[in-house]
């Protein structure tokens, strides 16, 4: 007997000639949405329910929870971001069994709830990069509910500036004979740009309401205080300008949104300009809007794009990567492939750090993943090019014979966050979630041995000058403050340590911090920087206090 | 530095104190009453609360342009701002004072949510008294100005306090009113009014919108100097308060209810008033802004 080839094709036929026989055609009435999901999926179904960082395919997942689940049941969810009511409603129904997925923000505590009580099995926790890839190898959708902007007569679609992981996840369905259905918010006769081709879209509707973009990078510098921008002055003069930083990915956090608004003001009268960040895989940022005004930044290449920075971006094709119509074209997969790969240094803010320097946001009821925060903050270990600053880190961290650079990733954290939690402890709070969980790793988000520089407002310790796993121990409590891990500081090591530039304060690196205050901020509102932008940015209403 | 032109020190992030010391004359602040007096709240010490050494206001004796004038100043970092028992007794105090010493002006640098729930009925006795003593010294012709510019605007019983005085400066941040949005939106429900659309509720309740009304007198950039500046325009200018002064107010806002009392958003409001392209108002500048509402503005009798 000789073995079929194409089972998959024809079991592709076999779905499109179910969805023909109830009436289907290419394009789909909003209200019949629910009876097309039912005809297409079949139980145990792979489906990847576009959920991005920030665009949702909304419609597509509330008619995927109005489906009946004695017909579609067991399905085994990919997608990046667990992000709406309804992604979890689908478990609940039981019309969703498994879940591969990265991020979880928002429903991180409901998350928590079904699996802990079997409704949800969760196959892995992965970073962006990681599931993408996933896609290619053993994790392929069957179907893919995907969103787009707009689509043309023929069926092609234009993402707008919110790209980000449409062309990754349509790829891969629909070169393995998936089918891929797509929520547009309008259809017109003309579209800006195609961004993916009707060649691979099976199914398209129209939605009634717009698909939801949340502003996740928008940061008010009014909330950014003096401490933030002490630690935004070490982080300027103590590693940007030691290691002549050019390439870079900025985490999301307010400390970094004050060394971005530190730039034209603190950086650029140090003489930095065109010495240190020039080149960034970033959203576009409200808060870099200063630092591009000002000259710093050359080029942005973005994950996403941030609501109410279309125009500026449309505006400054030079800096932002845009479409021949103007708007921004972001793709997270490529990104996140420039942040690991392209960039030489970065720097996020953590919740929790042990002596080893292991981080981790993860709290014992909450399950809310990595999102790309783990491919930026590693080490690039495929990297063959070089450049100063990875050959400058290096040389600090590595006594081997063989040359070879080292990316730097810089953790920020004030030793006390909110409710005056330590930020730095002696176990980590993801052992308590893995057990309770019963997860084969403890949900770590960026590893020790990645770590290359610890800042906090009592200053900076370089992890990769200490030589023993000691050293780096008493490295971290040298800048741990008055925690209970700082304070069992021996101060004689500390000082040794101090003396090897290892551990530095504000005043090794000549910050006096009495000149740390929010005058130093480029902006101190968001108006402020509606005024740099020369009223191009537009900031969603929720961010304006006029 | 490029990028855009700054006044000078934000009045909004300033504390109460720092703000009272830039509004005066260098070094002409003398504080009553301060916090080494340790003059608390009993209700908050009573209900196991955190207490403030002052209380959350700063009042004393200072100079304006040379004038000497008194000034309180409330700091909205310590309970919002909210006026307790001592807090009110502080600013009665003051002003009381005002009759005796006859000073060129009292400035009360309000930022404020209003009474002080915890001491409930303590804190709109305190209030009233306030109210009181304000007509009180502007009976006296002393000029009482409320510069509101800070991160609560003024609210509750103290924004009748503020529309009680003889001039209201306020910057575009800043916001006045009796109920806020987030206390509408809590008694009356979200389609009443989205407390998180602030674009809304700072054309409602921002300074812009006051003063086109007429209920604040001018519009500042968010600076100390900007303050200072016009408060000192302002010393020694009381307006009358006569019955016939009263009258010409009364009827003055009843003109104004009958031309905008219809309208169901601010934006049509400012359109009634004779405002070209009003969408455009709220991110013109003070001076730009001034100019573009000119003829459109309603200016208190």
């Amino acid at each position: 007997m000789t073995r079929t080839w194409d089972t998959v094709r024809r079991n592709r036929a076999a779905r499109l000639e179910r969805a023909r026989a109830v009436g289907h055609g290419r394009w789909v009435e909003a209200d019949r949405m629910p009876a097309l999901l039912e005809a297409l999926l079949e139980p145990g179904d792979r489906v990847c329910l576009e959920g991005n960082n920030q665009k949702q395919a909304d419609f597509l997942a509330r008619a995927l929870a109005r489906v009946d689940p004695a017909r579609v049941h067991d399905l085994h969810l990919v997608q990046s971001v667990v992000a709406l009511p309804e992604h979890l409603t689908l478990f609940e129904r039981g019309i969703g069994r498994r879940l591969d997925f990265s991020f979880s923000g928002p429903q991180a505590v409901r998350l928590a709830q079904l699996a802990g009580g079997g409704k949800l099995e969760i196959g892995a926790i992965h970073t962006y990069l990681e599931l993408y890839a996933r896609y290619f190898i053993d994790l392929t959708p069957r179907v893919a509910l995907v969103a787009a902007q707009a689509a043309d007569r023929e069926g092609n679609l234009y993402t707008g500036p919110n790209t980000e992981d449409t062309p990754a996840i349509v790829e891969a369905t629909a070169f393995k004979d998936g089918l891929v259905v797509v929520q547009v918010n309008e259809r017109v006769d003309r579209l800006p740009r195609v961004d993916i081709p009707a060649g691979w879209v099976d199914f398209i509707t129209v939605a009634p309401t717009a698909s939801t973009i949340e502003p996740l990078f928008t940061r008010d510098p009014a909330h950014i205080g003096e401490v933030q921008v002490l630690m935004a002055m070490m982080v300027i003069r103590g590693i940007y300008e030691e290691y002549g930083v050019q390439r870079l990915n900025h985490g999301i956090g307010f400390d970094t949104a004050a060394i971005e608004l530190l730039l034209p003001t603190y950086a650029e009268g140090l003489g930095l300009k065109g010495k240190i960040c020039s080149h960034w895989a970033l959203n576009p940022h409200p808060t870099l809007i200063p630092a591009v005004e000002s000259g710093f930044v050359e080029s942005v290449h973005s994950f996403g794009s941030e609501l109410g920075m279309e125009a500026y971006v449309a505006a400054r094709p030079d800096v932002f990567f845009t479409g021949h119509d103007g708007s921004l074209r972001s793709n997270r997969a490529f990104s996140q492939v420039a942040g690991h790969y392209a960039c030489d240094l970065f720097i996020g803010s953590t919740l929790q750090m042990d002596l080893a320097g292991n981080s981790s946001t993860a709290t014992k009821s909450r399950i809310t993943g990595f999102g790309g925060a783990p491919n930026m903050g590693c080490d690039a270990r495929g990297r063959r090019h070089a450049t100063p600053a990875w050959l400058k880190a290096g040389r600090e961290g590595s006594t081997a014979a063989m040359p070879r650079g080292r990316k730097l990733v810089v953790q920020l954290l004030e030793t006390f966050r909110e409710h005056m939690e330590p930020a730095f402890v002696e176990r980590l709070d993801a052992w308590d979630l893995a057990e309770a969980m019963r997860m084969e790793l403890p949900p770590v988000m960026i590893h020790g041995d990645d770590v290359t520089h610890v800042v906090t407002e009592e200053g900076i310790a370089n992890l990769l000058l200490c030589r023993s796993p000691e050293e780096r121990a008493d490295a971290i409590r040298g800048v741990a403050g008055y925690t209970p891990v700082g304070r069992s500081r021996s101060r004689s090591a500390v000082e040794a340590l101090r003396g090897r530039g290892i551990v530095r304060r504000p005043e090794d690196l000549g910050i006096a911090v009495g000149e740390a205050t929010r005058d130093l901020l480029a902006a101190r509102s968001v108006k402020e920087l509606v005024r740099w932008s020369g009223g191009l940015y537009d900031p969603p209403a929720r961010f304006r206090s006029w | 530095m490029t990028g855009p032109r700054r006044a000078g020190p934000s009045y909004r992030e300033a504390s109460a104190r720092r703000r009272l010391a830039a509004i005066l004359d260098e070094g002409s602040f003398g504080e009553l009453l301060g916090p080494t007096e340790r003059v608390t709240s009993p209700h908050l010490a009573a209900l196991d609360l955190p207490v403030a050494f002052d209380d959350g206001v700063v009042v004393g004796t200072g100079l304006l342009g040379g004038q000497p004038v008194l000034g309180a100043s409330q700091e909205g970092r310590f309970l919002g701002g909210a006026v307790g028992e001592v807090h009110g007794a502080k600013l009665t105090g003051l002003l009381r004072r005002a009759l005796a010493e006859r000073p060129a002006a009292v400035l009360l640098l309000l930022d404020t949510g209003g009474v002080r729930l915890q001491e409930a009925n303590a804190g709109i006795v305190a209030v009233s008294e306030v109210m009181r003593a304000v007509l009180a010294v502007r009976a006296a012709g002393i000029p009482v100005l409320a510069l509101v510019g800070g991160a609560w605007g003024c609210f509750g019983g103290m924004g009748i306090v503020a529309r009680c005085c003889d001039g209201v400066l306020m910057s575009e941040e800043a916001r006045m009113g009796i109920s806020g949005p987030d206390v509408i939106e809590a008694t009356r429900g979200v389609e009443e009014l989205d407390a998180s659309d602030r674009a809304m509720v700072w054309r409602t309740w921002g300074g812009k919108h006051r003063v086109l009304l007429g209920e604040a007198d001018r519009l500042l950039e968010d600076s100390l100097p900007a303050f200072r500046e016009a408060a000192r325009q302002l010393v020694g200018r009381a307006r009358p308060l006569t019955l016939a002064a009263l009258e010409a107010e009364q009827a003055w806002l009843a003109r104004r209810l009958a031309d905008l009392g219809g309208s169901a958003d601010a934006l049509d409001a400012w359109r009634s008033a004779g405002v070209d392209e009003p969408e455009r108002l709220p991110l013109l500048e003070p001076p730009a802004w001034s100019a573009a509402v000119a003829g459109a503005r309603r200016v208190r009798p």
